[in-house]
């Protein structure tokens, strides 16, 4: 059978354009057709939410792009040269070669400021980006089985970026980074038995040494960058082999992807919208000044400026540093150094727990099975509560890395700040906890509720007997009590009345919901619908549709 | 390249002139008063009651910037500082010894007088005029001695800028910030900004060691140097910065804010839109 | 995908369609069934304007164009405000700070018209879809799965492993070494530290200099003035020297009472103090002196130290004082150190004492 249908066709017409000509060309060396055809139809999930790791994809080429260009200006060598350069107020100043060729990269190179604020810029939204994915990652449960190696490699991404951020930061070799890489030297020495020797092996010699700076360079620029690649392959390689989550919703199952294919239509998306965020990048690098080298002066350890931070990625770091009391201890002849328990073993035991947590969770929930719908983080009070309380444990300590900002800029107590950091670190976690937990019943009892009665109508309404009651559209077939017996189903209940003919999806129009129009679809979607059939016949609902904005839970 | 050195040069020889031209006023600013002083000499001072009731007593060879001096710190200093300068307890420090240079510092930005006690007595709008507050400088000079007020040119060649960002850095970034933006310092102290302080705060400043800051003798940092750091410290205070708004001179907290609410905030506004049905 | 061109059968199996019928149907319907190849359902498509060329059509489509010809003007604005403008950044009034901020906003406008241009195409203009497409999740087949342990068992079995133990423990032992070969070479990292972390560059009779190479007397600070001085060595200002020599000379205002630990009582000099300015939490210079409280802050951690008392840790993370240099005045009137500091500066270290 399916030989003579071969044999029908042994090659196909020759095709009559240059294009076609040219695919043909290279599907007989490639056999390409089949995948290339599976691939373009592959289907992606449509929520905004599914959109941030994308942007720390994008900031990643906006970072390697940007990089290349610094790399033909800047020269990592720790030779001591005399600056001689546009910049008036450090000439004549003794420097390393390092910070010399970033000035001449900032001043003397035509456009080369641009590059570097764009790069810089592009770093701190690399790891907020990631950040940001996680959370949301977490809060929807789209680490379980069978993501766990996935969220494992995006701990590993998240690892990296910070590491690769740091690595870069330092490179100007000016005073601000001169003093986080002494104290990157300060935590490599509190390491127990062989702290010395690590940070020997690092630095090449006693701090600072004229080793580092090149040795960082190659991190940054080879070694890191080659590390997050492999990883992002592999990251994003999982994703298209397992396929994207999905809420759920009207003929959403675990079997299936329901969305819009790659291409054309989540292609231009995707594509168009790397170019938003290069525009944020450039409109941030061109109206904001970021980490001005020039004011901060060359590297040398006996000066130091007052507010003295990392970028942000590190701020949970130089928060934790901060608050942890003057532990040092002692014994026959070897000390332990404070600085061992908030930047080695509290980072430690933090990207343990995050790295392991699909698993923990799986142990606790006894959960086994796959996978593929989300949750809504309201569903899960346990996760999202202790996601709210790891992120607060998380926030206090980012504040106080810069507390002396903040004391100085509101005319706090510094001391007052230090203490006030190390009390809410122990005492807010358990709050947001708990109120986070309450949050979530409020928010599954306040959808069963609409479950149950409908949706408020805002139409008040006389009974004979003389009694107000306001009337509730009911979602489904109701009882002789008006009840109706809806289940819950994980996807958004519909709180008003302009929601009501599309659960679960979103309100036509951005930031001022407009009506939808009602349209005949001849999808089999739609046959979910019989669990919340949609009102046809109300005009009153119809002509509500248009009331902007009713406050939401 | 090429076309810096003219541009350079423009630039210099202007903000050289408005140099010159601050310098030369305060050159004559000082002048004058102490001219004024010497040819008031003969001039016999009548003295007053309430000076003749002071314990030290008022030369009748007293100069008339001293006297009116005098006058200004009986009626807005002495509850606090004592009639001879002694201080008086609990109230405020003896004033012996402190100089001009200090009185100018904290008169001229509205520090003295306190308004209330803290941590810390904060920058006011000045309560003395210019004027007054030389004239009270002179009287606590005359009567205690000390670190006077600097006259001539405060700020030196602009050759000396790059050897002044060295000694800033060295010596007041620590407290003062990279940008002279101000830092904190312990239980409420601060070290303020230093983007309002003329010239002579600043001098003054350095020689007298207000409050918690230490004192920088001349024989420490020279007049040359505190020409230069002077001079680092007005050129960063007017200098424009070449990479956008400097969101504060403060370091990494402020980009990171930024990086947090406008970046991600912008781009998570983008995703919604393009999220939402069209 | 393989990458062998030049196979006589393809590297799939054909699809299971009629060809010859489904070349007869219009392109929707083809690439509707195409997709359906890939389990792809395309369950909901529609014209976003059901009447081609209306006036709402065009008016998107000119809201497209729009978007593309403002990221042409962006483009080149950015390319001619590159060539034109004066570049070149001077300090003060004549300085031309606009350069970069111009380059960064016509660059970001040019992006931002790409950008919105194709997601409202996709927004506007590309019929909104609705695709489903099948998900194979959890374990292979049961017969893929028993087939392909099949074939890596038979492999096993033909490199007789299992049965050779001579060659499982000898390749184990291979394995082992090259493993070792990899990380070994790593070794030429690995320094030795040397007594470095004891030592710094003051000794008996070295000088005091500050940051200009002045030698420092006692006249040369006021009460409650300080000074960052260095070792007076021809590399006494060298970065490595300057990394653990630093040091903080205070000279204390009239009345204040210092109280010394136990030994060094007589390592300041009259009012004089100097303790190694090189913080001893975390290794910053600490160097933020309040000469009223005698208290030295750390600007990196916020360490504070009491001066008045040996330099003690009195809030923040640092748990020892300073070290404290040993200084007197030689017979020409200069600082000198009496010797090196008595313990290690800066952070603490597993081998300190």
């Amino acid at each position: 059978m399916s030989d003579t249908r071969t044999a029908d066709r042994p090659a196909g017409k020759r095709p009559a354009t240059p294009l076609g000509r040219g695919a043909d060309w290279a599907d007989e060396r490639l056999s390409a057709s089949p995948a290339i055809r599976r691939n373009l139809g592959k289907v992606f999930p449509d929520n905004w939410s599914f959109m941030m790791g994308e942007i720390a994809l994008y900031s990643f080429i906006i970072l390697l792009l940007t990089g290349v260009y610094l790399s033909f200006f800047y020269d990592p060598s720790m030779t001591e040269v005399r600056y001689d350069g546009s910049y008036s107020l450090l000439r004549g100043v003794e420097m390393s070669r390092a910070y010399d060729s970033t000035l001449d990269l900032s001043f003397d190179v035509r456009g080369g400021l641009l590059m570097r604020q764009i790069h810089h810029w592009a770093a701190l939204l690399f790891v907020a980006a990631m950040v940001a994915h996680m959370m949301r990652t977490f809060f929807t449960g789209a680490f379980r089985k069978p993501r766990e190696l996935n969220w494992i490699l995006g701990v590993g991404l998240l690892t990296m970026g910070i590491v690769e951020g740091f690595a870069g930061y330092s490179l100007p070799d000016d005073l601000l980074s001169g003093t986080g890489l002494r104290i990157a030297h300060a935590i490599m020495l509190s390491i127990p038995v062989v702290g010395t020797w690590v940070a020997y092996a690092v630095f090449g010699s006693e701090f600072p040494g004229t080793e580092i700076i090149p040795r960082l360079y190659i991190a940054h620029v080879l070694l890191i960058p080659g590390i997050i690649l492999a990883l992002i392959a592999a990251h994003v390689g999982l994703v298209v082999l397992q396929k994207h989550t999905q809420f759920p919703g009207p003929g959403r199952r675990e079997d299936n992807v329901v969305g819009e294919r790659v291409y054309p239509t989540y292609g231009a998306k995707a594509g168009g919208f790397f170019f938003l965020v290069f525009g944020v990048m450039a409109g941030l690098a061109g109206l904001f000044q970021i980490n001005p080298v020039w004011l901060y002066g060359p590297y040398n350890p006996a000066q130091v400026s007052a507010g003295t931070q990392p970028d942000w990625y590190m701020g949970f770091l130089d928060g934790s540093i901060r608050l942890f009391p003057a532990w040092e201890i002692r014994f026959w002849n070897y000390t332990i150094s404070p600085v061992l328990w908030p930047t080695v073993v509290l980072p430690g035991i933090m990207f343990t727990l995050l790295a392991l947590y699909p698993f923990i969770e799986a142990r606790m929930t006894k959960d086994r099975a796959l996978h593929h719908l989300l949750q809504r983080p309201r569903d899960v009070p346990v996760r999202t509560s202790l996601g709210a309380m790891a992120l607060t444990f998380y926030t206090v300590l980012l504040i106080s890395g810069g507390n002396d900002i903040i004391a100085n800029k509101f005319d706090i107590s510094l001391n007052a700040m230090t203490w006030a950091g190390r009390t809410l670190l122990i005492v807010l976690p358990p709050i947001a906890y708990t109120a986070t937990y309450l949050l979530c019943l409020g928010l599954q009892r306040h959808d069963r509720e609409i479950l149950e009665h409908g949706v408020e109508t805002g139409i008040i309404k006389r009974l004979p007997s003389g009694e107000f009651i306001e009337v509730h559209q009911p979602l489904g077939p109701v009882d002789e009590h008006g009840h109706s017996a809806l289940e819950y189903a994980g996807a958004p209940v519909p709180k008003r009345m302009n929601r009501i003919t599309s659960p679960g999806r979103k309100v036509k129009g951005f930031l001022i919901p407009v009506a939808e129009q009602k349209q005949g679809r001849d999808s089999g979607l739609e046959s979910d619908d019989d669990d919340m059939p949609a009102i046809e016949a109300d005009g009153g609902a119809r002509r509500l549709a248009g009331r902007p904005k009713d406050p939401e839970l | 390249m090429t076309d810096r050195p003219s541009t350079q040069k423009g630039r210099r020889s202007r903000t050289r002139l408005r140099r010159r031209v601050t310098g030369a006023l305060a050159l004559a600013l000082a002048l004058g008063s102490v001219g004024v002083a010497y040819a008031t000499v003969a001039a016999a001072a009548t003295p007053k009651a309430q000076t003749a009731a002071s314990a030290v007593g008022a030369p009748a060879d007293e100069p008339v910037d001293v006297r009116k001096g005098r006058q200004l710190y009986e009626t807005g200093c002495i509850t606090c500082h004592g009639q001879n300068l002694q201080g008086v307890t609990n109230r405020g420090p003896s004033l012996i010894g402190t100089g001009s240079a200090a009185v100018y510092f904290q008169v001229a930005t509205g520090r003295m007088p306190v308004a209330r006690q803290e941590a810390q007595i904060p920058r006011k709008k000045p309560k003395y005029s210019e004027a007054d507050t030389l004239q009270i400088a002179a009287y606590v000079q005359s009567v205690g001695g000390g670190p006077e007020i600097p006259t001539g040119d405060l700020r030196g060649d602009d050759a000396n800028l790059a050897e002044g960002g060295e000694l800033f850095r060295l010596n007041c970034a620590s407290c003062h910030n990279f940008a002279g933006r101000g830092g904190a310092l312990s239980a409420g102290k601060y070290a303020p900004p230093l983007a309002n302080a003329n010239d002579l705060t600043i001098w003054t400043a350095m020689l007298s060691g207000p409050q918690n800051m230490p004192v920088f003798s001349d024989n420490q940092l020279t007049t040359e140097q505190k020409q230069a750091i002077t001079n680092y410290v007005q050129t960063l205070n007017s200098e424009k910065d070449p990479g956008g708004s400097a969101i504060g001179r403060l370091g990494p907290v402020p980009e990171g804010l930024v990086i947090w609410v406008i970046g991600i905030g912008a781009i998570m506004l983008m995703i919604l839109w393009i999220g939402a049905k069209s | 995908m393989s990458s062998e061109g030049n196979r006589l059968s393809p590297a799939t199996p054909p699809p299971d369609i009629d060809l010859e019928a489904w070349r007869q149907k219009p392109l929707e319907q083809q690439a509707l069934e195409a997709s359906e190849l890939d389990g792809i359902r395309i369950v909901h498509r529609r014209e976003r304007f059901p009447v081609p060329g209306s006036r709402a059509e065009k008016r998107a489509e000119r809201a497209v164009a729009l978007c593309f010809v403002i990221a042409f003007l962006g483009a080149l604005a950015f390319s001619v405000c590159y060539i034109v403008l004066p570049w070149q950044y001077g300090i003060s009034s004549d300085g031309y700070p606009w350069f970069t901020p111009v380059l960064g906003v016509t660059m970001a406008i040019s992006m931002f018209g790409f950008g919105f241009g194709a997601v409202l195409w996709a927004k506007l203009l590309i019929p909104e879809e609705e695709a489903v497409q099948e998900r194979h999740g959890g374990r292979s087949d049961v017969a893929d799965r028993e087939t392909t342990a099949a074939v890596i068992s038979d492999g096993l079995a033909m490199t007789g492993i299992a049965r050779r133990s001579l060659l499982q423990k000898a390749l184990g032992l291979s394995v082992l070494a090259l493993g070792a070969l990899a990380i070994i070479p790593l070794g030429g990292l690995i320094k030795k530290p040397k007594g470095e972390l004891f030592r710094t560059g003051w000794k008996e009779g070295v000088r005091l200099m500050t940051g200009d190479r002045r030698l420092v007397r006692p006249g040369d600070l006021e009460a409650g003035g300080i000074a960052t001085v260095f070792p007076a060595t021809p590399d006494g200002l060298t970065t490595q020297v300057v990394a653990d020599s630093v040091v903080l000379l205070i000279r204390l205002r009239p009345g204040q009472q210092v109280s010394a630990r136990p030994g060094q009582e007589d390592f300041g000099w009259q009012d004089y103090l100097a303790y190694s300015k090189i913080c001893t939490h975390a290794g910053c210079p600490a160097s933020l002196y309040e000469q009223q409280t005698g208290r030295l802050l750390c600007p990196c951690h916020q360490s504070q130290f009491n001066l008045l008392e040996d330099a003690k840790p009195v809030f923040g993370p640092a748990a020892r004082p300073l070290p404290k240099l040993a200084i007197t005045v030689d017979d020409e009137g200069y600082f000198v150190a009496k010797q090196d500091f008595n313990e290690p500066i800066g952070p603490s270290f597993w081998e300190r004492p």
